[in-house]
């Protein structure tokens, strides 16, 4: 469970229209210095991950949402990349903001750093390269595409190579299970999450302490959403070995119950989690899951 | 296939799933159920994870305790206790679910039939809740009280479900009564039964050391005599004996610190890296280390106790004013040593360690102290303000590490400085930390003994303390010999002074 959640005691920012890489560098050290107090000991910087998010237009207020809380969770440099292929301009233009959290008993404070980058015209073509020198060094890089991913397209093609681990919500995708397939090829070359995946697994847990009746389930009907249907089915078909289970959806726009062989499965407990403890946890993962593998695989094929 | 095949094969379905262990159906009996333990942190960290849904769904907590009272008493002073002390904001709903768990039984235990109630109890709720008949009982009482309860215990025990028990220290007053003690319990239960409580070990702070260690490749290379000069070990309290001087004037300091949390803390230092993180492998390594320790002559050990002085601004009365404490009290509230530990990787290189109450703050911190570089190419002047790079380990508060090394100072020609760089724990990891008991329950629950003291620990420990203890049987020091809100005797200070260094500067 998290800490409670604090709103940041400072919040510096900076913008710039049609900047250099090095004006965002040199804000972010000026607004470091502009957040220690005067005379006092200067704030710390810590981070535990460059995380890179992938912003078009339609989803930057979801992703802000998202975002609220978790840089105190996951002190960290986060680079909001909002393409705009189609603005008429070729440039960058940039926010940077210092956000700042009280350490308790001290002095000092954490800062989290967010560069937002309005990739503009060409900008948007080769964003790995405007990526590649803000990274911090050393440390994993999370790579949150918000939704769909363009399959195939030189910009999911360079910033999968630079990442670590990358973080879809299959919830944001149409025409499924088509688009798993596509997911699948991506396995070998990065780590892959999917919010979608991350909930199910209080469903997942339930449906685990129904072993051993669970193994001769034929169908299941999942109320949810049609990603969580999918990989829901997928997961049962894999761990069991076998593809003849049927499943349909009844589409809501959360998991609110499953149904074996017409009969609903008991709820689980506790509450569901929030949006920003979702993509929180997921970040707290480095390695690839086989079982999620598995089960988009299982669903795919 | 059929469902008896399916029962004998592993389940698929959780593969992937294990992120969070699940302890088996159990009731939890609390034997001294109205004291400040279970109201200060048994319960705080009942509700913490019962909050975090760590606790089994088939769960019941029975309090034991002399006072008066009934199940509706029990859940409502214990409702008060969680509000007052516990860590999460109070949720009610939780409460709730934890609260219809909870069970009342008032009990002397000795000679009124309690073991019969109990009993009685328990089976009853064995039927209603499946319980399994496994059973986890806290002994949070006096030892006086234990052989009544564990021989009542342990001839009650079913032959079905697991039984494990709890036992809070102090575990003896020497080596004699630890050794009894261990005898008795096993008349009635297996070493991997019995959970003897250290909780300085529950601390996450604690546990990282291992972390620190043995996760990282630059530190354990040189994690010995070649490259450490000496390491420094602070257990530091600010506060008195906050009304406890019924068990201080006969513990100490040695008894109510030395001998489980810091001799603990220097195991954890100075051991040899297990083979894997079983509570067998690292206690086995705990237990080298402790065989290991020399016996400091009466030179190498300092014992203090408190005189007036000042904490936080604020005037304290001497240790011998404290209600309840002898006014001619020999007990030390302090104690000073340097220890060695004799094995290959630590031979001749000093652990001092230094404990006590009513010191200048409360800090417990482990210092690693390196050897300076052998030959610095600055001037005398340039480097003055160098010292030797020290790893420190931030136990309580401030979470944490540190390292300080040596920077150049911005500007022209070369001056070197000290600076530290910081790793805080609630920097990198924003989640709040778990309270030791939380962890330390929950691992029971769970039969996964590696974060207790197993009964060679303790005895190697006692060893130890005996023979310190052997030694001030000749003298009679002068007491009191630091003023509270002070770092302890002078003779502290002379401790390291003889050897050429100094306590680290606080």
């Amino acid at each position: 469970m998290a800490a409670q959640l604090s709103a940041p005691a400072v919040v510096e920012s900076w913008n710039g229209k049609d900047v250099k890489l090095g004006e965002v560098e040199a804000a972010l050290a000026q607004l470091r210095a502009a957040t220690a107090s005067a005379g006092g000991p200067p704030n710390i910087r810590t981070s535990v991950m460059t995380h890179i998010a992938w912003v078009p237009e339609e989803w930057r207020d979801q992703a802000r949402t998202a975002l609220a809380g978790m840089a105190e969770r996951h002190p960290s440099r986060t680079i909001l990349l909002d393409p705009q292929p189609d603005s008429g301009k070729n440039r960058i233009d940039a926010t940077v903001t210092l956000e700042c959290y009280a350490v308790p008993d001290s002095e000092r404070s954490i800062c989290s750093e967010i560069i937002s980058l309005e990739l503009q015209g060409t900008r948007a073509k080769a964003p790995a390269s405007i990526v590649e020198p803000l990274l911090i060094t050393d440390l994993p890089v999370f790579l949150r595409w918000r939704g769909e991913p363009p399959w195939g397209s030189p910009e999911l093609d360079q910033m999968v190579t630079l990442t670590d681990r990358l973080i879809v919500d299959s919830t944001e995708w149409d025409d499924l299970p088509y688009p798993y397939r596509r997911l699948v090829e991506l396995y070998e070359r990065t780590a892959v999450s999917d919010i979608a995946w991350s909930r199910t697994s209080r469903w997942r847990m339930l449906l685990a302490s129904l072993w051993p009746g669970i193994a001769d389930v034929s169908t299941i009907r999942v109320h949810g959403t049609q990603a969580q249907a999918c990989l829901v089915a997928g997961w049962l078909r894999s761990r069991l070995g076998r593809d003849d289970i049927v499943f349909d959806v009844d589409e809501r726009e959360r998991l609110e119950g499953i149904d074996l062989d017409g009969k609903a499965a008991p709820f689980p407990p506790g509450d569901p989690p929030a949006p920003s403890d979702v993509l929180s946890d997921e970040l707290d993962r480095f390695t690839r899951d086989p079982v999620y593998e598995a089960a988009v695989r299982a669903i795919a094929s | 296939m059929t469902a008896t095949e399916h029962q004998q094969q592993t389940n698929p379905l959780e593969e992937g799933l294990l992120l969070r262990r699940t302890p088996d159906p159990c009731a939890l009996v609390i034997f001294g159920a109205s004291g400040d333990l279970t109201h200060k942190k048994l319960m705080p960290a009942l509700y913490a994870l019962m909050l975090r849904r760590l606790l089994p769904a088939r769960f019941a907590i029975v309090g034991v305790a002399r006072t008066d009272g009934d199940d509706d008493a029990f859940r409502s002073d214990m409702k008060d206790a969680v509000q007052k002390h516990a860590r999460d904001v109070f949720r009610k709903d939780v409460w709730d679910e934890l609260a219809q768990n909870m069970h009342y039984v008032a009990t002397d235990f000795a000679d009124d039939g309690g073991e019969n109630k109990l009993q009685d109890l328990l089976t009853k709720l064995d039927k209603e809740r499946d319980l399994g008949e496994n059973r986890v009982y806290y002994l949070a009482v006096p030892p006086a009280a234990f052989p009544t309860i564990v021989d009542e215990l342990g001839k009650r025990r079913s032959a079905s479900g697991w039984t494990r028990l709890i036992v809070e220290k102090p575990f003896g007053h020497d080596l004699e009564s630890a050794r009894e003690l261990n005898t008795m319990l096993r008349e009635h239960f297996e070493e991997n039964e019995i959970f003897r409580i250290d909780h300085y070990l529950g601390k996450e702070t604690v546990q990282n050391m291992n972390a620190l260690r043995f996760a990282n490749g630059i530190f354990e290379p040189i994690w010995n005599r070649q490259f450490i000069d000496h390491v420094q070990i602070t257990v530091a309290e600010s506060i008195g004996i906050e009304g406890r001087s019924g068990y201080y004037e006969s513990a100490g300091a040695i008894r109510d610190i030395f001998q489980n949390h810091l001799l603990q803390l220097l195991a954890l230092t100075a051991m040899e890296p297990p083979v894997d993180f079983t509570a067998e492998s690292v206690r086995n390594e705990k237990v080298k280390v402790l065989k290991a320790l020399h016996t400091p002559g009466p030179k190498s050990v300092v014992r203090g106790q408190y005189g007036r002085g000042y904490v936080e601004g604020e005037e304290v009365v001497a240790y011998r004013e404290e209600q309840g404490v002898a006014p001619d009290s020999m007990t030390e509230t302090f104690v000073a040593a340097k220890l060695y530990v004799d094995n290959w990787r630590w031979a001749d290189t000093p652990f001092y360690v230094r404990m006590g109450k009513r010191l200048a703050r409360r800090e417990t911190t482990i210092a690693i102290q390196f050897k300076r570089a052998p030959h610095p190419p600055f001037g005398e002047v340039a480097s003055e303000g160098l010292r030797p790079n020290v790893l420190l380990v931030h136990v309580q508060p401030d979470e944490g590490v540190s390292l300080a090394i040596g920077a150049k100072v911005p500007g022209q020609g070369m001056t070197i400085r000290t600076v530290h760089m910081d790793f805080l724990y609630g920097g990198a990891f924003r989640t709040s930390l778990p309270e030791a008991y939380e962890r330390l329950i929950l691992d029971t629950l769970l039969g996964d003994g590696t974060l207790f003291t197993r009964a060679d620990e303790v005895e190697e420990q006692w060893l130890l303390v005996d023979s310190i203890v052997a030694a001030w049987q000749r003298d009679r020091p002068s007491f009191p010999n630091y003023a509270a809100g002070t770092w302890g005797p002078p003779s502290a200070e002379d401790l390291l002074q003889r050897d050429g260094r100094s306590w680290r500067r606080n």
